[in-house]
């Protein structure tokens, strides 16, 4: 069984809710789009106060000349206000509030669920229809999917990989979307393989998801679009990192610094295979995903997978469900290794969310921190080859030249590191922030170095 | 409810402690600790007592009131310390000259440095070579002590090693090698038994204590080098099965060699330093003053680590 | 016997020679050609390298203050006006004077005044803090708490209160040299000058969310009402983003802000009586009254005149009337 060679940790999996089915989230009566909900600048809004919407219908364009994607409306109703709102760390970010006016969606989306096979062959076309579809990457860093999907100039994709590892423990929204929609998922691979040129499609799916793995291995079968092949992992985390990922299912490294396309390959999740589709296929723009309410203080009974739509005030998810659960200390968006802390439950849905997790203060409360035994756990769980007790000597020294030297930047926050320190040192916390003061100093001297030649070049003249 | 709590992520933690990683090396070490007590009696239950209790009053006190700062007793390293010291000495030391030993121990060795993490060398080994310059006399008495098992056939008196070093191959003829495995009275008092430190070593890679690196090229080394010095004269030195399983080899590569805080980090600099060990003891054994180097050899391989990893790094993903 | 000594002498007397002639070539031969100005200006520095003067520590200021030969931009917060004297008197040029500055924490978000509304957990450091989330409370702007000031303070000016949680500067302590200020990722901490006599007024708040999100936060915020720059006879302040800025060159130090501050979000120090709001907030009104009845009559007059002479302008003097009524 493949598995990445560097690194990597064994957190207990507890996929707890991995037998509940997706259930369909109701509406509120106000929702709250966020402008930031992908990585890059915050789109900009192109509707106004007192507008009547609909569902699937544009509300935001991108920033202009600038990495940002479109944003959707995920109801129809009436645009109540334009204005900022905490999101879930706090910080304040322009919000278009919506009173929600019956569910009706804009013309052209196509809401049936029959399974559409044919795969369009107007690349360009269907990179516009992706991008007007506001897809983004959902697992996790939300990176606008028609710009992955278009590989610059002199780079080919030698290989499209799905991610299905879902290597992070308690998430299951896709372990479900694999089983209940592995189909769509496969038209998605097959329409974001001819995007890419008619390269192979190798969906990554972790062993201790054996339902997913038998589901999307059939539909692969019975679609039987050209090269399309499910590659069992073995479950070791990072596994669904993307650099990761690659090593695992090609082989190769990604050269540090670099894009994946530099090693011939696009990672795109499940999740975003499951967009395309809808955005391609079905015109429908993504307002919805799935996500998982789960948590080890949260009864079995009261774990869930919605879907959901983008917009939806997270305290009222969790009034939904039951509200939140005796015992919870902690409330992460996201996986626990690299999921966030909720601050403010009030902030709402957007496109990338993936689960509400409680979780009890046994599990997450951090302990004391004590003197470092040089054991060397943090070297070995490292997925980059990394040496984190070192790099958290240099930063309390603040060294900045030898943490370049030791590849601070290269670190991708696993938390593997932090996960595995028996003397419960907060690694990673000094990691990224080195990491961000040297990815800084990295940065200021290529713009330096690119002002220099420009000079030059202009001198020349 | 309470307040939730904010935090950067990771938001779970390994189960693995600084105390739970000690406490698993003290149950490795139980039974080569329980056979050494059987066969030596109530003179090792006091060398045991003494040296574990010294030891943690000491780091309690010190850190306490020397150094100001939290007790780190309750992570466990002193009762290591302590136990490994008393397995190190020879079970007819006096008490007086293990309590010395301790305050040695930890009192130089381990807080001078700073306490658990910053020490250069293994209290445990300084330890016992401190005693071994200072009171040689007491530290190569082999008398053995009345164990509460009575071996009768054991070999009283000195050390296979010391045999050798006073009389040469022909006074270690005969030795029957399973017999060693099994049993081998005389000597410090952890050497007792291979096997039950062969014990020690699978529980501690089972429990994923130690990485076998260190003790398996400690191990391939002593072995290489001394099969060499056979084959080349096999009327001096003695085989390489004799050289492994005599002496505190075996001790030394599972309990002490492996020490997290003085050995390197990587696994190649982890190899390296095991290779420098085991040439360092057999030339000791074989060319040196003393008959055996296992203590010697760890030590000046600790004063190494430092630089080791400074040149030991592992691979890195995506670059050369 | 006697032999051997005077060989061994002799062979480590020209052995002695030998490296000392090797040593005197290899030290001409690398010698580095520095001005003899820079070691002098670095023995007046106060040799703390606390970075404050914008380099790497004193050696490097010096050695910038000598090859730029202008002190226009070279300032060293921690000696002041002495040491740039002394530094100039060296160089041969004209020392360029400074008011003193010290430091100012421009958050009054105490745990009295700042519920807290969620419990962090990780690494005590502002800066991890900050990268993560808005902070423990309501504000997102106000000070976290954690001390990077206080570790990035080379004098021991600043310390933790532990009872509001935030940072305390010791103006006798503090040089001004702004490494807190830098520390800061909330940029909390402000340099202004001492001000005559050490005494100063400033807004302790940098809460930009409007009035009620601003005061559900924190009971001490600046809201944003701008009565302070109103009140304001010298133009002092200006309140932008919701909120009030005192400028430190304009304020004359009469302390009519801090009285008329709704929240107390405005703060004095040094000052040798306590403020007696009450007097004040009379005074000010009074002399409010004062300025509404000339302006009433002024526009009484002016409208008098328009009547007399009807004109486009007229109905512009109106509208301003109702406006000053309005308020």
């Amino acid at each position: 069984m493949k598995t990445f060679r560097i690194g990597g940790v064994h957190p207990h999996d507890s996929k707890i809710s991995r037998n509940c089915a997706t259930e369909v989230l109701p509406l509120p009566q106000t929702v709250y789009i966020s402008m930031a909900q992908h990585l890059g600048a915050p789109a900009v809004p192109c509707v106004a106060v007192g507008d009547k919407v609909k569902a699937g219908q544009i509300i935001a364009e991108p920033a202009p000349r600038a990495l940002s994607a479109y944003v959707h409306s995920s109801v129809s109703g009436t645009v109540k206000s334009i204005a900022p709102r905490k999101d879930i760390s706090g910080n304040s970010m322009t919000h278009i509030e919506i009173a929600v006016e019956g569910d009706e969606w804009a013309e052209g989306i196509d809401l049936t669920p029959e399974l559409v096979t044919a795969i369009p062959s107007d690349r360009a076309e269907t990179l516009r229809k992706i991008q007007m579809g506001g897809v983004v990457g959902l697992g996790g860093a939300t990176f606008p999917a028609h710009i992955k999907l278009n590989p610059p100039a002199g780079s080919k994709a030698e290989c499209l990989i799905l991610n299905g590892a879902e290597c992070e423990p308690f998430l299951t929204s896709d372990n479900r979307i694999m089983i209940e929609r592995s189909r769509e998922i496969v038209v998605g691979a097959a329409i974001m393989q001819m995007v890419l040129g008619g390269c192979p499609c190798r969906i990554g799916i972790e062993e201790n998801k054996p339902e997913a793995i038998a589901a999307m291995r059939s539909a692969v079968r019975e679609l039987a679009y050209p090269d399309i092949e499910v590659v069992v992992l073995k479950k070791k985390y990072p596994q669904g990192g993307e650099k990761q990922l690659i090593n695992a299912v090609m082989g190769r490294e990604v050269g540090s610094g670099q894009l994946p396309i530099s090693a011939g390959a696009v990672v795109q999740n499940v999740a975003t295979s499951l967009a395309v589709y809808e955005a391609v296929q079905k015109s429908k723009p993504l307002v919805t995903n799935t996500m998982t309410i789960t948590g080890d203080c949260l009864p079995v009974e009261r774990q869930h997978n919605y879907l959901f739509r983008i917009g939806i005030p997270l305290s009222w998810i969790a009034e939904y469900a039951g509200g939140v659960p005796e015992g919870a200390a902690k409330i992460v968006s996201g996986g626990p290794m690299m999921g966030k802390a909720i601050s403010n439950l009030d902030a709402c849905t957007v496109k990338g969310t993936s689960s509400l997790l409680y979780l009890s203060a046994k599990t997450t409360k951090r302990v004391d921190s004590s003197a470092c035994i040089r054991c060397g756990r943090c070297a070995q769980a490292c997925p980059m080859g990394l040496e984190p007790f070192l790099l958290n000597k240099l930063t309390i020294n603040k060294m900045l030249d030898e943490l370049e030297a030791n590849a601070v930047q290269d670190c991708i926050s696993c938390g593997s590191c932090q996960f595995s320190c028996p003397a419960g040192i907060p690694l990673l916390d000094n990691i990224n922030m080195s990491k961000g003061q040297v990815l800084g100093i990295i940065r200021a001297r290529a713009a330096a170095a690119r002002a220099a030649a420009e000079a030059a070049k202009a001198n020349q003249k | 409810m309470n307040k939730l709590l904010v935090s950067p992520s990771p938001h779970i933690h390994t189960k693995a402690s600084t105390r739970s990683l000690m406490l698993d090396v003290v149950i490795a070490m139980l039974p080569a600790t329980v056979v050494s007590v059987l066969f030596y009696g109530w003179a090792e239950l006091l060398l045991l007592a003494v040296s574990v209790v010294s030891c943690v009053a000491l780091e309690y006190l010190v850190t306490k009131f020397l150094l100001r700062r939290p007790s780190t007793v309750g992570d466990l390293s002193a009762v290591v310390t302590g136990i490994l010291l008393a397995l190190n000495v020879p079970p007819a030391c006096p008490w007086w000259v293990i309590l010395i030993g301790a305050v040695f121990a930890i009192g130089v060795t381990k807080l001078t440095f700073g306490g658990i993490g910053q020490n250069l060398f293994n209290p445990a080994i300084a330890g016992r070579v401190f005693l071994l310059v200072s009171f040689p006399a007491y530290m190569t008495d082999w008398t053995v002590t009345n164990g509460f098992i009575h071996a009768t056939d054991a070999i009283s008196g000195p050390t296979l090693l010391g045999a050798y070093a006073e009389g040469g191959v022909e006074a270690i003829e005969g030795v029957n090698y399973l017999h060693t495995l099994f049993l081998n009275i005389g000597g410090s008092a952890g050497e007792i038994s291979a096997i039950a430190l062969l014990a020690g070593f699978v529980y501690l890679l089972a429990r994923k204590v130690i990485r076998p690196h260190i003790t398996l090229s400690i191990w391939f080394t002593v072995a290489a080098i001394s099969l060499i010095f056979w084959l080349a004269n096999p009327a001096k030195y003695p085989d390489p099965i004799f050289a492994l399983l005599s002496g505190g080899v075996l001790l030394g590569s599972i309990f002490m060699a492996t020490d997290y805080v003085t050995s390197p980090m990587s696994d190649k600099g982890g190899i390296i330093f095991g290779v420098g060990i085991g040439v360092l003891t057999v030339l000791i054994r074989y060319c040196g003053a003393y008959p055996e180097g296992v203590s010697f050899a760890i030590l000046i391989m600790n004063s190494v680590v430092p630089l080791i990893n400074k040149f030991c790094h592992q691979k890195k993903y995506g670059r050369k | 016997m006697t032999n051997a000594i005077v060989w061994t002498v002799a062979i480590l007397t020209v052995l002695g020679l030998l490296l000392a002639m090797v040593l005197y070539l290899v030290a001409s031969k690398f010698r580095v050609e520095e001005d003899p100005r820079i070691d002098e200006v670095e023995k007046v520095m106060p040799g703390a390298n606390c970075g404050g003067c914008g380099f790497a520590g004193c050696r490097a200021f010096a050695q910038n203050c000598v090859e730029t030969g202008n002190l226009e931009k070279n300032f060293c917060p921690v000696g002041g006006n002495a040491t740039m004297e002394k530094v100039a008197a060296i160089l041969g040029i004209e020392a360029v004077a400074k008011a003193p500055s010290v430091a100012v924490v421009r958050c009054n978000g105490s745990c009295a005044n700042r519920p807290q509304t969620n419990e962090y957990d990780g690494l005590r450091s502002c800066r991890v803090k900050a990268a993560l989330y808005s902070g423990d409370t309501g504000c997102a702007f106000g000070c976290l708490g954690c001390g990077d000031c206080v570790a990035a303070c080379s004098f021991g000016a600043i310390s933790m209160d532990p009872e509001t949680g935030l940072p305390v500067v010791d103006q006798e302590l503090c040089t001004g040299c702004g490494s807190c200020a830098a520390a800061c990722p909330k940029k909390v901490i402000e340099i202004r000058p001492k001000g005559p006599r050490n005494m100063r007024v400033f807004v302790s708040c940098l809460n930009r969310d409007k009035g009620p999100a601003a005061k559900k936060a924190c009971s001490a915020a600046c809201i944003g009402c701008g009565i302070c720059a109103k009140t304001c006879t010298h133009g002092a302040i200006t309140v932008e983003n919701n909120i009030a800025y005192i400028d430190p060159a304009k304020c004359k130090l009469c302390r009519e802000c801090e009285a008329l501050c709704p929240t107390g979000a405005i703060h004095s120090v040094n000052f040798p009586k306590p403020l007696d709001k009450e007097a004040v907030k009379a005074r000010v009104a009074e002399r409010n009254r004062k300025a509404r009845e000339a302006a009433a009559a002024a526009a009484a007059e002016a409208k008098a005149a328009a009547e007399a002479v009807p004109s486009a302008a007229a109905p512009a003097p109106a509208a301003s009337t109702t406006e000053k009524k309005e308020e």
